[in-house]
């Protein structure tokens, strides 16, 4: 069973200090076990500008086991797979410990963002071309920040706006977006029901 | 090199064992080995004091704990001597660190008193002083998330080396701790945590091994020096240490696995069948061509082409079917027929004479009862002969021979094949070394048919000049044919093996007296010995064992001689203890 008094409270620790560290936790639906969690890209790479969301997913045994976490945004990247998402990174596998939370694994995935590590590759395609050609690594991960993490949040104003204008409070429009992802007619729905 | 001086000094043994024998000292038809034993058998009883042997010593050495010296074994896997090694190359403390063992010197002493909560960083509560644990590695967690910790990990079949939870901490946990919470939560859980400490001195041990025998019978034995040898189980099974299967000197294990396949398979049928028949394209079955020409018609009816296995119309000439032209190059089949013909036939050879010997054995293995009858009608006969001892000795010798022989033709099959060492001689050198194999291997045959044929006949009922006369053969023959065997090892290990680039292919030295029997690991418990595991044994542990497991002396042949081989095991200490008799993953499954 999850120890979900402590999911609770890592919730509440990790949105405390969103301001400083970027990062942000949700759940994605009432049960706490399905959760959606946002990186900044790290500046000075080619992820500098985009907003990254992360699936997560608690199985049974949580905090004891490890969260499953995959990128629910397109990213170019040697070690996150450029089709699945799936991200390859020990301390969501082995090296695992109950200590860890879910910010703490939401920021060692933003630290490898800015240090991948090519040799123990999760995508071999992205991995050989950060080897061999790095320049255009550099050109692809930069370009698809910008299509795939950068447009929501570009039209994510633009949403706000809508919302705003409907009538809703923009706070609460702010993180109801958050919530779903990005998607405006969820978020919609969300705010009329609640 | 030990174990080379070790077999020398096992071949001057035998040589004086086959002496012993002519003069009719040696009166012991079990075999007993001449060595010092070096093969044990840990049972269920014997298992914790057989793993306490090991903790004694490292923790005398190290002076720690037993959880401790348990979990430096446990890494370095039950090899003392290992451990010895790394203390004196890299110090304690790497020894310590690369294991996962964190001392505290002044364990009592550091009890926080400091204040009365403590807020454990897993569940993130804060909890009385009294509900959280401090590991040895300083790391303190509350007991129900370290309970929880653990039942996880005992579930994932960890139990070896559970980590603290803190990150990046590699110390393994107190399994005195772990034993206490998950017993409180699951004790069942807890029981098996206990086992799989046990257990780990076979599972991870390479000197030791569970038996293989079926039904499993509960042992498991522990060779001292060469894990490259035959043992025999006290529950009379016998088997190859190294890869467990029968025992099959001088065959090397992996040609040994390779025959087993290909005797299963019949590979060689299978490819007879291949390159001499054709699938019919309508019924399927094998069709062989018996002469003519190209077309062939199956005895479903429907007519296909040889060359490519097409159907086709039956219209034809010798040389072209009507409405079908394949234009496969013919002479490639051809050959390949014949390779395949000529190594089927090779199989055959080396197989027949295989499964000759192996018969024989078995049959001679019925020997023993009409040995034992023969015996005793000549024991009722009023004569000066009182010693038959080189009855059972021959039979021995015959039945030890003839293992040797039979597996001697597998080895040669692959010695001189193509599928091993092909690439290592030239075809001269292989001839060579045939001719010189298979001299020494017909010069035994030769001579185990003949102590065979002594043996078997009906000595009992002759007058005694005609006895002493067979005595003598058989005695005469029983040298021979260990020195044989003991020459065809040589010449194995010396002209064959041993000139080959690759030592991959180890072979159990030969044992003139037979495989070597394992003998019981004798440990005397105290009262408390299961709560406290505290117990005394022997100070010289191996030489109590021999000394009571082998007869004395030249006692005079006993006529319970072939008595069974099984001897009964005593369980009256097993009660509180794991039921052993099997491994803890099959009773899992079950």
């Amino acid at each position: 069973m999850v120890d979900f008094a402590r999911v609770q409270k890592e919730l509440q620790e990790c949105n405390r200090d969103i301001e400083v560290s970027g990062i942000s936790v949700n759940p994605k639906s009432d049960n706490l076990t399905q959760l959606i969690g946002t990186i900044p890209g790290p500046l000075g790479t080619p992820y500098e500008g985009g907003t990254f969301t992360i699936d997560i997913v608690l199985p049974d045994g949580y905090p004891f086991e490890p969260p499953r976490m995959q990128f629910a945004t397109k990213v170019w990247h040697p070690n996150i797979s450029s089709q699945s998402g799936a991200i390859c990174l020990d301390i969501l596998k082995d090296q695992w410990s109950p200590a860890l939370t879910l910010k703490t694994a939401l920021l060692s995935i933003q630290a490898l963002l800015s240090a991948p590590e090519p040799d123990d590759p999760q995508d071999a395609v992205v991995a050989q071309q950060y080897l061999r050609d790095y320049q255009t690594f550099v050109g692809t991960a930069r370009y698809w920040t910008e299509t795939f993490a950068k447009t929501s949040s570009l039209g994510a104003e633009e949403k706000v706006q809508k919302l705003v204008e409907m009538g809703f409070p923009e706070s609460l429009v702010r993180s109801t977006l958050e919530v779903v992802g990005g998607d405006e007619n969820m978020a919609l729905e969300k705010l009329c029901s609640g | 090199m030990e174990d080379g001086v070790g077999s020398e000094e096992d071949y001057y043994d035998s040589d004086r064992e086959s002496l012993d024998g002519l003069e009719n000292e040696e009166s012991d038809p079990q075999w007993v080995p001449a060595k010092g034993p070096s093969c044990k058998v840990i049972t269920k009883e014997s298992l914790l004091a057989a793993q306490r042997e090991d903790l004694r010593r490292v923790m005398d050495l190290l002076s720690l704990r037993e959880h401790h010296a348990r979990t430096l074994l446990i890494h370095y896997r039950w090899d003392v001597e290992k451990v010895f090694a790394v203390l004196v190359e890299k110090g304690k403390a790497r020894l310590f660190a690369e294991a996962g063992v964190s001392v505290v010197e002044n364990h009592d002493a550091d009890s926080p008193v400091l204040s009365s909560t403590e807020t454990c960083d897993i569940c993130m509560e804060d909890l009385p002083s009294s509900e959280v644990t401090k590991m040895d590695c300083g790391h303190c967690f509350c007991n129900s998330c370290w309970t929880e910790h653990f039942i996880v990990k005992i579930n994932e079949g960890q139990s070896k080396r559970i980590r603290c939870m803190a990150y990046k901490c590699f110390a393994i946990c107190d399994e005195g701790i772990i034993r206490t919470l998950v017993s409180k939560r699951h004790p069942d859980l807890a029981e098996k945590f206990d086992r799989f400490l046990l257990e780990s001195y076979i599972e991870d041990n390479k000197m030791v091994k569970w038996c293989p025998s079926t039904p499993h019978c509960g042992s498991a034995i522990r060779v001292e020096n060469d894990e490259f040898c035959e043992v025999e189980c006290s529950c009379g099974f016998q088997f190859c240490f190294s890869c467990l299967s029968e025992a099959h000197s001088p065959c090397s294990c992996l040609m040994w696995e390779l025959w087993i396949k290909k005797c299963r398979d019949e590979s060689e049928t299978v490819n007879w069948i291949t390159v001499h028949t054709k699938p019919c394209p309508k019924c399927h079955k094998p069709v062989e061509k018996n002469g003519g020409c190209n077309l062939v018609s199956c005895i479903c009816g429907q007519a296909f082409c040889w060359l490519c296995g097409g159907a086709t119309g039956r219209d034809h000439t010798w040389s072209h079917i009507t409405g079908h032209s394949c234009g496969r190059y013919k002479e490639d089949r051809e050959k390949k027929a014949e390779r395949a013909k000529r190594d089927l036939y090779r199989y055959m050879h080396y197989h027949n004479r295989y499964k000759a010997h192996t018969d024989s054995f078995e049959q001679e293995s019925r020997l023993r009862e009409t040995i034992r009858e023969k015996v005793s009608n000549l024991e009722e006969r009023d004569s000066r002969l009182r010693d038959f001892s080189w009855v059972t000795n021959g039979l021995y010798r015959l039945f030890r021979s003839r293992r040797a022989l039979s597996y001697s033709y597998p080895f040669a099959f692959y010695m001189f094949g193509d599928d091993l060492f092909k690439d290592e001689m030239t075809n001269e050198e292989r001839e060579l070394k045939q001719h010189l194999f298979e001299d020494q291997q017909q010069q035994l045959e030769a001579n185990v048919e003949k102590l065979s044929k002594f043996i078997e006949e009906p000595f009992d009922q002759y007058d005694e000049d005609k006895i002493m006369e067979i005595r003598m053969q058989v005695i005469n023959l029983c040298v021979i044919t260990d020195t044989l065997c003991k020459k065809m090892y040589e010449c194995i290990e010396n002209d064959l093996l041993g000139s080959l680039q690759f030592g991959i292919h180890n072979i159990a030295p030969y044992q003139s007296k037979g495989i070597e029997r394992a003998t019981e690991l004798t440990v005397f418990w105290s009262a408390t010995a299961n709560d406290t595991g505290k117990f005394h044994k022997p100070d010289e542990q191996t030489g109590g064992t021999t000394e009571s497991d082998r007869p004395s002396g030249s006692g005079s042949s006993d006529d319970n001689g072939c008595s069974s081989r099984k001897r009964a095991r005593e369980g009256s200490f097993g009660g509180s203890l794991f039921d052993l008799n099997l491994p803890a993953d099959v009773i899992d499954r079950n």
